[in-house]
């Protein structure tokens, strides 16, 4: 039970995943402790993105609601008006 | 700085009807035609509010902190505005043109962050982004670029429009 540690690091090999042997002892230990430290890197990384997208998106939000708004009031002023689509396009309609 | 509820209620309302108006119900017709008698200027005025309050948060995102920046650009905001708007607009021509000066300003900034994210992979020792994150980037500023466009056609399809109505 006492032996030397040693140390296998997953490798991705197109869709598998193959696990290949680094070493034993302290290249084992070291091995160990950079790929903690990657894999911790990556995910905070990963975090800010997300944190920094979710900002971007708030701050685009009012102006989505504006643009939206602007769309809505131009087709019901336009319905109002007796205008309707037609092939993209508005088109004042027949009077009977 | 986002609607209140009762606006948005109101819009869905209006929503509504005008999809009920088009599909040739007379009666929500005629009650589109009152509630936007009565309600439009009212969500006109909210609604460019927002879009006036938002552009100006973008402007202080974009300027990065320079307040000298910031200040130019919310001029030119001030300045597109008078200029689209024209002279004497209706009350749909200003939340119209709010609209297209406040998605000039996202695209804008947006443009900015994303030029600044490829420089970062250009090699100037800053770390580079994940491609999600650039894709998700480029995809929110290809929403806004679509907007954009799409908000100056509306604004000329309705002047082009009430031009014809005043002219009959």
């Amino acid at each position: 039970m006492q032996g030397r540690p040693y140390y296998y690091r997953s490798v991705r090999d197109g869709d598998k995943v193959r696990m290949v042997y680094v070493g034993a002892g302290e290249k084992a230990r070291v091995s160990h402790e950079e790929d903690v430290l990657r894999r911790t890197g990556r995910k905070a990384r990963l975090e800010r993105e997300k944190e920094d997208l979710e900002r971007l998106e708030a701050l685009a939000a009012p102006v989505l609601e504006v643009s939206e708004a602007g769309e809505i009031l131009a087709r019901a002023h336009l319905v109002a008006a007796g205008y309707h689509k037609h092939k993209g396009e508005y088109r004042r309609a027949r009077r009977a | 700085m986002n609607f209140r509820e009762e606006t948005r209620d109101r819009m869905a309302e209006l929503r509504a009807l005008s999809e009920r108006a088009e599909a040739g119900d007379k009666e929500a017709r005629r009650k589109l035609r009152l509630m936007v008698r009565a309600s439009s200027a009212e969500v006109v005025g909210r609604a460019s509010d927002v879009g006036r309050r938002a552009g100006r948060v973008l402007a202080r995102s974009a300027a990065g902190g320079d307040p000298l920046a910031e200040e130019a650009l919310c001029a030119k905001l001030d300045l597109m505005r008078a200029e689209i708007a024209g002279e004497d607009p209706t009350p749909l021509e200003v939340l119209l043109t709010e609209r297209v000066v406040s998605l000039w300003m996202l695209t804008t900034l947006l443009e900015i962050l994303l030029a600044g994210q490829y420089r970062r992979d250009a090699g100037d020792g800053l770390k580079r982004l994940s491609p999600p994150y650039l894709i998700q980037q480029s995809r929110i500023l290809e929403g806004a670029t679509r907007r954009y466009f799409a908000a100056i056609r509306e604004l000329a399809r309705v002047r082009k429009l009430q031009g014809e109505r005043r002219s009959r």
